[in-house]
């Protein structure tokens, strides 16, 4: 049921966009991010949302694809929606009783909403045009001069790629401890919180032992391979910067210069 | 020549030590071990759980450092820090479970993994990828999740993972425990190809004798120590040492030493059905008998307790993820009943559906269409209780132990019966009731489930379901990964259960496990109820079996060839000792 589960949701074609280096990638929404919160007005966002639009039209994702990124977040959207409507101060446009529609509210909502949305398109098209490993084995490179000041970058690339690995098959061993204390007559589904977090000792249990004993096999294994760290590797996909590369972030730092000017 | 592999008195000591860091415990896993192995040999290790195969084999890889005797591997001592990463790649390791040892979330990434390590350049390490993915037979994969394999490709993934650092040696730990039949065939197939055409030295630790057949030396360890070294003919001529640690003999070797100890004058060292029946022939030259075949009669009834519950399945299908692009059918139209009383087998491939139908028996899936039927009544209906039906028809999942989880054993197995409601008293009794049908002394009761040895703790998991008391037991693979021994004393319980009154479930890859225990075998294809009928009628479509993937008991197979060479042997026996009685019938006289 959880085979395909990833973190993450790579969409797999072939795009000039999902060949482009992924320390690349990764600095253009970083450049992406950073101008959200520089741009002032809705000019800029209309630049923003156009440049993203073009990046996605190339990336060759379906649009539905990139929208479907904001479902998480729909709650977290109208509650702000709410919020900033109904409760910023200013300009009354419509009142009743103690409620009261401001002018301001509705900008700033509306501000937020772009905001927000160009954020999740921003980062999705990431995630969409970059594979689970891609994106660690760009962070691992592309960060690997913070080794210089002690941050085990190599180490925490390989327990992104590890955990990439696993939690698809723990999420599988999970159901399957869940099927088997339900056979032994565990109920999960009533009585009040209490009982119900006692209830789920039976799967955490299980699960914690299963996950030591899979990382001690694992270890075992890696070992075995002559695993030693980051040092003295080489790389079978080594990452490259080719002229699309180049390209690609100078019209990330041409749009930036732009936004900031307008 | 200088041997690829040379122990001198190695030893290995575990040593268990206390809060304060005092030695508590001594257990010795390897006990004085001086073994040679030669360059290109195929080396079966043999031994019971326990019996220290596969610390010796970490030893091999400088995983564990020996506590006496010394290791050399290609010439160069195992303690020496300086040989490590030469030790390791030149002496490969692969291990049980497949899933534990893949890294990388695509294949060619993954066998990348290993040349990466030892600095291997870029385009050389895409050379080795190439090369061992084709050693494999595994090329159409190279950009496949593992996720999407089957336990034998992933398996396969995992030697090719070693082939990649350019071992001379290959060191397999049980890495076949966790397939089917056909993962397992598909792993030794790679494997001997490596050891014929690429000249690699093969050690293979396994349970399983028919592997060991094709070896050219097999080691026997007890203890720590080896008790037998030797050709397969020359150990499995030893049969009663063999038995007496608690080993079984290949299905045709165990045959032949049964009809040996009956008086039949046959060679001491059979190894093959093929042997076995040339052997027969040659020490009958005459023809056939013309007596009919004798009927045996270990088709009798079963003893019927006077009420019986009834389990049905009506036109049952079931869908995963109905709706969506990711569709399947895990059952289609499947329509069966489950007495009470009974013993019916489950067989068929890895994905035929076997798991999806016996998780509709308890109701933990609900059909997509159809109906589950307890003594009559709708599972499903909305006055039905569905917790009280799982006391009833208890199921135990495949590596049940995987789900232990109190501190104690009695506790663990006490679960189930407090989860029903019953009283401290009852749940105690049905408890240490539970323990003793599973072979498990009170002293057992206050011990901590993860202390246990591997067959204790499936035993004790076991108990867990029995103390629900069900009338219906169900067990998915229930021998998986156990040795000979292990295996045989289950399959007991499961009779003594069975003669109790219980109806037993059985799903399982064994052919021999299920034609030697079950009343009935159903077989499923494709989701699809494929046959339904005595083990007798079942294994005589042997050829639609072939077709799906099955094969007959290997004792089935045998009596069939002489069958078919015109003798007059029953060609239904399915059990050992109706091959033997079949086979003296007409030999002896």
């Amino acid at each position: 049921m959880f085979r395909d589960l990833t973190l993450g949701q790579y969409y797999p074609v072939d795009s000039v966009i999902h060949r482009l280096d992924a320390r690349t990638k990764l600095l253009m929404t970083l450049i992406h991010l950073i101008s959200l919160f520089v741009a002032r007005d809705f000019l800029a966002f209309g630049f923003s949302a156009v440049v993203l639009a073009l990046w996605i039209i190339l990336s060759k994702v379906p649009f539905g694809y990139i929208a479907r990124g904001i479902k998480p977040i729909l709650f977290l959207l109208g509650i702000s929606i709410f919020f900033n409507i109904f409760w910023t101060k200013g300009e009354v446009i419509w009142a009743l009783g103690p409620i009261s529609v401001t002018k301001e509210g509705l900008i700033q909502a509306a501000w937020m909403v772009t905001r927000l949305v160009l954020l999740i398109f921003g980062t999705s098209l990431l995630t969409y045009t970059t594979s689970p490993t891609q994106l660690t084995a760009g962070l691992e490179q592309g960060l690997y001069f913070l080794r210089y000041i002690k941050v085990p970058v190599h180490e925490i690339a390989m327990m992104m790629t590890i955990a990439l690995r696993f939690l698809p098959i723990l999420t599988q061993e999970t159901n399957k401890i869940i099927m088997a204390q339900k056979a032994r007559g565990a109920d999960f589904e009533s009585g009040n919180i209490v009982k119900r977090a006692k209830a789920l000792v039976p799967i955490l249990v299980p699960l914690f032992v299963s996950a030591f004993r899979r990382a001690s096999d694992l270890a075992m294994a890696m070992e075995a391979r002559c695993y030693h760290g980051g040092d003295n590797r080489t790389r079978m996909k080594p990452l490259k910067f080719t002229r699309a590369d180049y390209l690609a972030f100078s019209l990330a730092v041409l749009y930036f210069v732009i936004v900031i000017l307008i | 020549m200088e041997p690829i592999i040379r122990t001198e008195h190695l030893t290995y000591d575990y040593i268990v030590r206390d809060d304060e860091n005092a030695v508590e415990n001594v257990r010795r896993a390897v006990n004085d071990v001086s073994l040679n192995i030669k360059a290109g040999d195929f080396v079966a290790i043999l031994g019971r759980n326990g019996s220290g195969k596969s610390t010796f084999a970490k030893q091999l890889n400088a995983l564990l450092y020996p506590t006496g005797g010394t290791v050399w591997v290609c010439g160069r001592d195992t303690a020496d820090e300086e040989s490590l990463w030469e030790v390791r790649s030149s002496a490969g390791m692969v291990f049980q479970n497949p899933d534990n040892q893949i890294i990388a979330q695509m294949v060619e990434d993954d066998i990348g993994f290993g040349p990466e390590n030892l600095g291997v350049p870029t385009a050389e390490i895409w050379q080795r990828v190439e090369q061992a993915l084709h050693a494999v037979g595994m090329e159409a994969y190279a950009q496949s999740s593992p996720m999407r394999l089957s336990g034998g490709q992933k398996q396969r993934v995992a030697i090719a993972g070693i082939l990649a650092m350019q071992p001379k040696c290959l060191i397999l730990d049980e890495p076949t425990a966790m397939l089917d039949p056909e993962g397992r065939r598909e792993v030794l197939k790679a494997v001997h190809e490596l050891n014929k055409a690429a000249h690699i030295t093969v050690l293979l630790i396994t349970h399983y004798m028919e592997e060991t057949v094709d070896a050219d030396r097999i080691v026997v360890m007890q203890s720590g120590s080896v008790r037998m070294d030797g050709s397969p003919r020359e150990i499995f001529a030893r049969s009663d040492e063999l038995h007496e640690m608690g080993l079984a003999l290949p299905q045709a070797a165990e045959l032949a030493g049964r009809l040996r100890q009956e008086g039949l004058k046959l060679p001491a060292d059979i190894l093959t059905a093929e042997e076995l029946v040339e052997a027969l022939a040659s020490l009958k030259q005459a023809e056939a008998m013309a007596q009919k075949p004798m009927q045996t009669a270990s088709e009798a009834a079963p003893k019927a307790p006077e009420h019986l519950s009834e389990l049905t399945l009506s036109h049952v299908t079931y869908e995963y993820e109905p709706g969506t692009p990711m569709e399947t059918v895990g059952l289609d139209d499947v329509t069966l009943t489950i007495r009470q009383g009974e013993f019916l087998g489950i067989i068929g491939r890895t994905g035929s559906g076997k798991s999806t139908l016996i998780q509709h028996l308890n109701g933990l899936l609900r059909p997509t269409r159809g109906e589950v039927l307890w003594n009559g009544e709708n599972i499903f209906g909305e006055k039905f209780d569905r917790r009280a039906l799982r006391g009833k028809v208890g199921l135990v999942f495949q590596y049940p132990e995987h789900q232990l989880f109190e501190e104690t054993v009695i506790k663990d197995v006490s679960f189930g019966p407090k989860n029903q409601g019953l009283t401290e008293n009852e749940i105690l009794n049905r408890a240490l009731h539970a323990m003793e049908a599973v072979g498990l002394s009170q002293d057992y009761a206050d011990r901590s489930p993860f202390d246990l040895s591997g067959g204790e703790k499936r035993r004790a998991a076991l108990a867990g379901v029995l103390a629900m008391q069900p009338e219906i037991l169900i067990l998915d693979e229930p021998t998986a990964g156990l040795d000979p021994i292990g295996r045989e004393r289950l399959l007991e319980t499961l009779l003594k259960l069975k003669a109790e009154g219980i109806g037993i479930v059985l799903v399982s890859h064994s052919m021999d496990d299920v034609a030697e225990n079950a009343d009935r075998i159903v077989v499923m294809r494709g989701g699809k109820k494929e046959m339904d009928g005595s083990p007798r009628e079942i294994f005589r479509r042997e050829r639609e079996l072939k077709e799906i993937g099955l094969a007959i008991p290997a004792v089935t197979h045998i009596v069939r060839m002489l069958e078919e060479r015109g003798y007059a042997v029953n060609g239904d026996a399915l059990s050992m000792e109706e091959a033997v009685q079949t086979i003296l019938n007409v030999w002896s006289d």
